[in-house]
């Protein structure tokens, strides 16, 4: 996302009356710290230059070409920063992929691999897919319980049911409501019953959040 | 009465589950419900409706559908696999896989013969064999899920509903052979679904159908045409049951029902009308099944009604009226009543509570402060994933068991100053399971109720426990065993088992001592009298007998009872008596009680008769001390405390009643459907 490099304003008769220092573009990049100290040169290069000519001469001519190999440089000078950066990037993430794969392999030395990574350090197998590693010894892997299908498929017939009864498009109230609709319409009428009776004030926020958590459908 | 010191308790958050599926057993006259968490429960028609067997459930096994196929129960659920129950020793016999995903729904031919299972997209045919049940094949698979089926009473074709149709199959070819197209919800959302979720196919071809969309629809089951559309409500029509007429539950807690009749007095051609609408739920309606006289309906709110049909009924009786089932019709609560701890009975695991302590003193009706409150002492999660089916606690507070229906686990228990509990490892290996645990009084025995009908009797020492025989009746039959009590003084054991059968048993020798004469209605509850001896048993139909164990016979104030009559306040009580209970300083009184009433029983004084005001408690209190003797009867009733679960008299003269008010376990309910009242 970084904006092209801006060819330097032309310095023309008004930067010669004062001094201007102008943040140009390349300042705020975060880029190598040698294409800044580069840039910093240029910039002091042609700020000396500037202060050193006079006031009577006439403005320096820029050629069309040098300010076109100056553009196609900077343009260059950009790609190349990107490049460098996209590189600067890569590299970081592929050191935190090794960092995690050492973790890992750390956590299951922890567990109880640690036997076979002692076997095998003579043969420097592959730690980072210890899943492969072969199993000497009297161990076996185990499943501590088995997820079958069968689980997920009740499971999704569970949903279904209740989502068709209490979730979205289901009109579902309160039994507090329902109570209270009584109240009010009986012979003696009184107020709702969350305000009847302290106990159903709590009950009836319970109910309520757990309608709206039905009602917002989880697929 | 006397005045006692009430423990009221309200820690018990006992919390039921939905019901999902019911079927009704026509021949047997039974009722079996399958509950959300996997337990199944039968209830006893014929005998005022009594909760006679509770199978508990089990950790993600949820019941979609049940059926009867003779006197066998079948269910089915989401997690694929086909059980079926052994009810005499209340477990789940075996579980057949169906290799097709999740069950939606199960029904039997009515040839008695064929088990349809029915998953994502096939229809299988199942055989129902002397040992089990055997896969047949396939019908034609479908694109879809099939939500429920319905056979044709002549078992050559099958209606099932699926998403957005109604699919006819022929059992022979196993081709389907119509497709009826349900349109989606008018208005609303058109993107949605419509879900059948029930089917119903009658002898004539006509299909009932009900949907996600409220509506019920009638169908030409021949020509595969629409008859005619009922819009009942908005929300979901759920349940549809038919036998005389078809009645419909919906998601509102209505329940709507259907007749083939003539609509005008002049037209002689009939049709299906809409006739009645019960509103009896709060809640969805999940289950619904007509019996002929009534419709029995459960859903989310958790309560089995049973809405008797008036026009059945010629005269006003114990079966014409409105009958709403809340708490199951047995002890969820021990009490140790010297320990003064209370073991509260859930699912998943078992609390262990101690009582507070009062000093103060007061008049009938104050509440005493508090000088140390109740604690939760223990918290013991079960093994496993089985449901614990029963628990026990010993007077002493020493020793616990529970048993779920694969293992019994028995620990011992500290309670003084540090709480400490030891489970008492090898347990005998003929303790298996149990379906009711009794401690003996001084903790130096345990029985338990277990398979075979067999009683086991287990010695406890210190802590462990050894083997010492099985109590078993004369008959090989295998009855249910659901009732247990041991006498104070540790001679006597009774038995109450399914055919209604009381046996009592000598522990002294290890025998069967004799067995109570047989009597129509089971006993719901039943207790030995700590001096006399006398077994004290409370009917499901509310009768009382009291049958002396010494002498083989009924005492003579039982036979005056019956002579007399019980008062009809007294009879037509709604739910029935869980536990009887003495009192040692007053042996003349008996203590009992039910869900909304606890009442204690003078022997002494006389019977009421008819016409005697039968609940005087209020009226006596307004009395002089001159005037009340003559007012006084035997029947001492109070109803102060209410949706009670468990009453007990604890060794210090003061009583323990654990109450659930109905309207906690409501506030705890599922979401309701949101219904816009005009002015609210």
């Amino acid at each position: 996302n970084k904006k092209a490099l801006l060819p330097p304003p032309p310095l023309n008769s008004s930067a010669r009356s004062r001094i201007c220092i102008q943040i140009l573009p390349m300042e705020i990049y975060h880029g190598n710290a040698s294409s800044k100290k580069v840039n910093c040169a240029k910039i002091t290069k042609e700020f000396q230059l500037h202060l050193d000519s006079s006031d009577d001469d006439g403005p320096e001519e820029v050629t069309f070409e040098d300010s076109k190999t100056s553009a196609l440089r900077s343009m260059k000078e950009a790609l190349e920063t990107t490049k460098r950066e996209k590189e600067l990037l890569k590299e970081k993430r592929r050191k935190r992929q090794e960092l995690f794969q050492k973790q890992k392999v750390g956590q299951l030395n922890k567990l109880g691999f640690s036997k076979n990574v002692k076997l095998h350090k003579k043969k420097k197998t592959n730690i980072s897919n210890p899943f492969c590693s072969r199993l000497k010894g009297n161990y076996s892997v185990m499943r501590v319980a088995t997820q079958s299908a069968t689980k997920s498929q009740q499971q999704t017939a569970m949903d279904f049911i209740q989502s068709r009864l209490y979730g979205p498009g289901s009109q579902r109230t309160t039994t507090n409501q329902l109570l209270s609709l009584q109240n009010k319409r009986g012979q003696n009428k009184s107020a709702a019953v969350q305000f009847v009776n302290e106990k159903w004030a709590k009950a009836e926020q319970m109910t309520k959040r757990w309608i709206h958590k039905q009602k917002v459908p989880s697929n | 009465m006397g005045e006692f010191k009430v423990h009221r308790v309200r820690f018990f958050e006992y919390m039921p589950t939905a019901i999902r599926a019911m079927s009704f057993n026509a021949h047997t006259e039974r009722l079996a419900l399958a509950r959300v968490d996997g337990s199944v429960e039968v209830f006893n028609f014929a005998d005022r409706y009594f909760q006679e067997k509770v199978i508990p459930g089990k950790d993600a096994h949820s019941i979609e559908a049940l059926c009867w196929v003779g006197g066998r129960l079948f269910s089915a659920g989401l997690h694929g696999e086909i059980t079926e129950y052994d009810l005499e020793n209340l477990r789940p016999k075996y579980s057949l896989e169906a290799y097709g995903g999740p069950i939606w729904t199960i029904i039997s031919n009515p040839q008695g013969t064929h088990v349809i299972g029915c998953e994502d997209g096939t229809v299988k045919l199942f055989e129902v064999l002397a040992e089990g049940v055997q896969f047949e094949r396939n019908l034609d698979r479908q694109k879809g899920r099939i939500i429920s089926l319905s056979w044709h009473p002549s078992g050559t074709r099958i209606a099932a509903g699926m998403m957005d149709m109604i699919r006819v199959f022929d059992v022979l070819t196993g081709h389907a052979i119509q497709r009826l197209l349900v349109d989606r919800s008018v208005g609303g959302c058109k993107s949605r679904e419509t879900v059948v979720w029930t089917v119903v196919f009658l002898s004539d071809h006509t299909i009932f159908s009900s949907d996600s969309a409220g509506k019920v629809q009638v169908w030409d089951g021949h020509t595969g045409t629409l008859v005619k559309t009922h819009q009942l409500t908005k929300w979901d029509v759920l349940a549809l049951s038919d036998e005389s007429s078809v009645v419909a539950g919906t998601s509102e807690g209505t329940v709507v029902q259907f007749q083939f009749i003539a609509p005008n007095l002049q037209q002689q051609e009939k049709e299906w009308v809409r006739t009645r609408t019960f509103k009896n739920h709060t809640h969805d309606v999940r289950a619904l099944v007509e019996i002929g006289t009534a419709i029995v309906s459960g859903g989310m709110d958790t309560q089995l009604v049973v809405r008797p049909l008036l026009e059945k009924f010629e005269e006003k009786c114990f079966a014409s009226g409105l009958r709403r089932i809340h708490f199951p019709h047995r002890n969820l609560v021990s009490c140790a009543q010297k320990a003064r701890l209370l073991l509260l009975q859930f699912p998943g695991q078992l609390e262990l509570w101690r009582l507070g302590e009062s000093d103060g003193h007061g008049k009938p009706g104050d509440i005493l402060p508090l000088k140390t409150k109740p604690e939760k002492l223990l918290y013991l999660k079960r093994k496993g994933k089985d449901h614990i089916c029963c628990s026990a606690l010993s007077s002493c507070g020493g020793w616990l068991a529970y048993s779920t229906v694969s293992s019994v686990r028995l620990y011992r228990l500290q309670t003084d100053n540090n709480i400490s509990i030891t489970k008492v490892p090898k347990l005998p290996k003929v303790l298996r399971s149990a379906h009711q645990l009794c401690f003996s009084s001084e903790s130096s025995y345990l029985f338990a109720a277990s398979s075979q009908s067999s009683v086991l009797v287990i010695s406890l020492n210190q802590s462990e426990c050894k083997y010492v025989h099985t109590l078993k009746p004369k008959s090989g039959m295998w009855i249910l065993i659901y009732r247990l009590c041991v006498a104070v003084d540790g001679k006597w054991l009774a038995t109450a088992n399914s055919d209604c059968e009381v046996h009592v048993y000598n522990l002294q020798k290890l025998e069967l001592h004799c067995m109570v004469p047989m009597y129509s209605s089971c006993p719901s509850a039943m207790g030995i009298h700590p001096t006399t001896n006398n077994l004290t048993m409370v009917h499901a139909d509310q009768q009382i007998f009291e049958f002396s164990i010494a002498e083989k016979q009924y005492t003579v104030w039982s036979r005056k009872l019956q002579m007399q009559g019980l008062h009809n306040l007294w009879l037509n009580r709604d739910t029935p008596v869980t536990h009887v209970t003495f009192n040692p300083k007053n042996p003349d009184q008996i203590l009992l009680h039910d869900m909304y009433m606890f009442c204690i029983i003078d022997q002494s004084l006389p019977l009421p008769d008819q016409k005697t005001q039968f609940y005087n408690q209020m009226t006596l209190r307004s009395l002089s001390e001159q005037e009340r003797p003559s007012h006084l009867h035997a029947f001492k009733v109070c109803k102060s405390f209410q949706d009670l679960m468990c009453m007990r008299l604890l060794d210090d003269q003061s009583l323990v009643v654990v109450e659930r008010p109905l309207m906690a376990i409501n506030s705890q309910l599922p979401a309701p459907v949101r219904q816009k009242k005009f002015a609210t």
